[in-house]
């Protein structure tokens, strides 16, 4: 009997379980329950205890997974592998080890070739007290995702955690062959407090959270194109849409690479005046822009659909 | 020949020299500076509103920008001490003494300024302590108040934020002073009549709402699985043996807890309607699920608070409104609601000795107290009694007879056993101590004494201090429920046993609660947006708690 089934003999599911929140997971039950009853086989466990070599020079705690959990598993039977952060450990920040797990991962996948990678972002970028490796990591990182996709790998992102995905998260995300995003997940790379910081109050509010999520959050990427995919908050919903990406993310080559680059101009020229979100949805002739942030799921996929057909050809 | 009518006479001189810098009792924004200096005397004793929500903003900017040549040694006497420019008066010598409440913004400067002499401290009070002496020996000479709007006879209508007015009007202007309000606009008819015109002398038009804080918005996202585990204890632990019907809650995040455990955990327990019934408490949005889900019957409300404006309007069964349909709050009858009428208090606080004095003071910082000594104190006045009230007086005088014997409230302290960022809850010595002895304060601002104290309630457990014979007894109760601080592995094991047998200390096993248990799906909402689709709407959150 597989490891979750004994876990949930031991904790009967109580009727909330059945809509469990991505948003309030923790890395680990995202990527067992997103996965195939007890498919996950872990590489590099916490059992190795592979910390961080840096924090302990800070006094900082370790952990022993270094807030990433890599590893295989099937996802509707089909083999998968699967990256994720643990946005509670360090903001799921990126540092050495954390990187190096990730960039090891996607080096097997090219090795591969035909098995698709799922990395479920929740970071706030490259940690700080070791900033030299997790910035080099970010560069490895890019550099093997692209490689796996050359390799023709589908990287597919999912993003809906507490830390976002930011800084050097943001481009690892850029670099996917599709993304997910949830209401609220957020994709940038610069973060609120970072615009405010050296841009003044008066460009970027970072007190102002509805400003913040209109600019930043999983909604307005969807409309803009930066994420491929639109999902509502449950475990569930991330797996079906994480299966859909699979299926329809494009390939890698110049064709896309073209497409993408066109798709950026075609952006940067209809959009560049609008000096708010909302200018943008109304721009994309969305019905009713202002009541798209209390909008549920399902009313805005139906909306983002009508509006901005998905399209995977670019990326 | 004795006159007996000096103070109407100086406020007719009062209101003559105003009257030159306004048009009837209207007097422009621009004006103020020369009205105030008009008005005010040398050594006035001056009412600026505002307490820790509401603020009469635009009258605290004027007042700091008036002449110290003319105008100097004014006597605050206010609720709260909030924004910068109340204490910018006294660094500009336009003010020389004190006496005061709340001040949690400015906690640290005013400490500087104490200790650097440039204020002169009467006392730091409780609310009613405050609103008490307004009428015996602090009556102001001028209030300087705010309301959303008024009309030409001087009228005002507060909204939803009413608080303190009603009590500083009148003991102003029923004792020969002069009332001065700033509001949003001037109207034709106000929408209800909260102050009638004839106590208020002159009224500004600011042209924007007074500030008002956001200090009972608790996001759901930030409660921990800990706080969640102290939530399940209280309410299984305390609300449901003592079946606390009538009760006050703190802003903390361990409250905040407790209020979305209700439809969820509470309702598992069978407890709606058999608890948390009655409230003196602010309009908390993590109140909204137990609400919606029938387990409240009345909330009354020191003040109100930003975004709730709309689901208390939809929700006058609950809620105390006026004619106009908003809510109607009241700071000083809800005090004294929550310390009569109330049969628990229940509290975060930031440090607990060993006798169960508790403080929020630290060396550096001193907030004042607000209304938690109120609310956190067994009232000796009260006589009517109540199921609660009773057991716990039973607890603690089990050998008086029932006929003779006083109630106890509950007053309950909860906490996790290390606090924010690690600091301890439980101390040898309180920092408030070395505060007193540095300021050379007759008293050292203790904010729940310990004989107050009932109940103290951890990850670790309950302390009953009702069911403690002597100090010792006590002290260990209090090591007992202290973890792993300094303070709980001082304890006596064996005598912490044998408390844990009789009762006194109670260990989630002992409740029947698997720690494991504590789970953020236990929350009636995990999110500010769940609070809003859980009021249909109608709860609309400022800016910065938004995460849509």
């Amino acid at each position: 009997m597989s490891a979750l089934l004994t876990e949930t003999e031991d904790k009967p599911q109580t009727a909330w379980d059945d809509a469990a929140s991505w948003y309030e997971a923790s890395a680990r039950q995202r990527v067992r329950s997103l996965l195939d009853a007890g498919s996950f086989k872990e590489f590099i466990g916490p059992e190795q205890r592979e910390v961080s070599p840096h924090l302990r020079v800070f006094e900082l705690p370790e952990q022993f997974d270094d807030g990433m959990i890599v590893g295989r598993g099937r996802l509707s039977g089909e083999p998968a592998f699967i990256a994720a952060q643990e946005g509670r450990f360090m903001g799921g920040a990126f540092g050495e080890v954390h990187g190096a797990k990730l960039t090891g991962l996607l080096r097997a996948a090219r090795y591969v070739k035909s098995i698709p990678v799922l990395i479920l972002f929740d970071t706030g970028g490259v940690r700080l007290q070791e900033a030299n490796a997790g910035e080099l990591a970010i560069a490895e990182i890019m550099r093997a995702l692209i490689e796996a996709r050359m390799a023709g790998v589908k990287v597919v992102g999912l993003i809906g955690g507490r830390a976002g995905c930011y800084g050097g998260g943001g481009l690892i995300a850029g670099c996917c062959s599709a993304l997910a995003v949830s209401e609220q997940g957020r994709i940038s790379v610069s973060g609120p407090e970072v615009i405010e910081t050296n841009r003044g109050v008066e460009e970027f509010d970072s007190k102002d959270r509805a400003l913040v999520w209109r600019t930043m959050g999983g909604k307005h990427r969807r409309l803009l194109g930066g994420a491929d995919a639109f999902t509502s908050d449950t475990i569930q919903s991330f797996r079906d849409i994480a299966l859909h990406l699979i299926r329809s993310a494009p390939g890698f080559g110049m064709d896309v690479l073209k497409a993408e680059q066109a798709r950026l101009g075609e952006r940067l020229e209809r959009f560049s005046s609008c000096a708010d979100a909302l200018d943008i949805w109304k721009a994309e002739g969305v019905p009713d822009a202002e009541a798209v942030p209390a909008m549920p799921a399902e009313d805005f996929i139906a909306v983002a659909n009508k509006v901005r057909e998905p399209r995977y050809d670019a990326r | 020949m004795k006159e007996w009518a000096r103070q109407k006479a100086a406020r007719k001189a009062r209101i003559e020299a105003g009257s030159r810098h306004a048009r009837g009792k209207a007097v422009a924004v621009t004006d103020l500076q020369d009205f105030l200096e008009a008005v005010l005397q040398p050594g006035d004793r001056v009412c600026l509103e505002g307490d820790n929500q509401k603020q009469a903003d635009i009258l605290a900017a004027a007042l700091a920008d008036v002449d110290p040549a003319k105008i100097h040694d004014l006597h605050m006497v206010q609720s709260g001490v909030v924004l910068p420019e109340h204490l910018d008066i006294f660094e500009k010598g336009i003010a020389r003494r004190l006496d005061y409440s709340y001040s949690g913004p400015q906690a640290a400067r005013i400490a500087r300024m104490l200790f650097g002499g440039q204020i002169e401290l009467g006392a730091v009070h409780t609310y009613l302590e405050l609103f008490a002496r307004y009428f015996v020996d602090l009556t102001p000479n001028i209030a300087l108040i705010a309301a959303v709007s008024a009309d030409a006879d001087g009228n005002l209508y507060t909204g939803p934020n009413t608080e303190d007015t009603p009590t500083i009007v009148e003991a102003t202007s029923f004792k020969g002073g002069l009332v001065v309000a700033q509001v949003k606009e001037i109207v034709d008819k106000v929408p209800r009549v909260d102050i009638p015109g004839d106590q208020v002398h002159f009224v500004v038009a600011a042209g924007k709402p007074f500030y008002v804080e956001p200090l009972f918005t608790r996001d759901p996202a930030a409660i921990t699985e800990t706080q969640i585990l102290t939530a399940m204890l209280a309410i299984k632990g305390l609300y449901a043996p003592y079946g606390i019907r009538r009760l006050n809650h703190g802003i903390g995040f361990n409250t905040a807890a407790i209020e979305l455990l209700l439809p969820t955990y509470g309702e598992k327990l069978g407890l709606r309607g058999k608890v948390c019934t009655h409230w003196a408490l602010n309009p908390h949005p993590t109140l909204i699920p137990a609400i919606e889900a029938g387990w409240v019957e009345q909330v009354h409300c020191f003040g109100s608070e930003v975004g709730m404006e709309d689901y208390i309007r939809a929700r006058s069964d609950i809620f105390f409104t006026g004619p106009d349909g908003s809510l109607r709050s009241n700071r000083a009858f809800c005090q004294t609601a929550g310390l009569y009428s109330c049969d628990m208090f229940i509290g975060s606080t930031l440090q607990i000795d060993l006798q169960g004095h508790s403080s929020t003071v630290t060396a550096s910082r001193i907030a004042g107290f607000g209304g938690a000594p109120n609310m956190g104190s067994d009232p000796r006045g009260r006589r009517h009694p109540s199921e609660p009230w009773l057991k716990a007086g039973a607890e603690a005088n089990p050998d008086t007879p029932a006929h003779m014997r006083r109630g106890r409230k509950l007053v309950v302290q909860i906490g996790e056993t290390f606090g924010d960022k690690n600091v301890p809850l439980f101390v040898e010595r309180l920092e408030a101590l070395t505060l007193a002895e540095k300021l050379k304060l007759d008293l050292a601002p203790i904010m729940v004494y310990g004989d107050d104290v009932t109940h103290i309630v951890t990850e670790e457990g309950i302390a009953n201090l009702l069911l403690c014979r002597d100090r010792d007894e006590r002290e260990q109760a209090i090591r007992g429920v202290a973890g792993y601080t300094d303070i709980g592995r001082g304890r006596d094991a064996k005598m912490v046993q044998q408390l844990r047998e009789r009762g006194a200390i109670r260990r989630p096993e002992d409740l029947g609660i698997d720690p494991l248990d504590a789970d953020r799906r236990l929350l009636a909402a995990r999110s500010i947006k769940d609070l809003m689709l859980a009021s249909g709407a109608l709860y609309a959150p400022p800016p910065q708690f938004r995460n849509w």
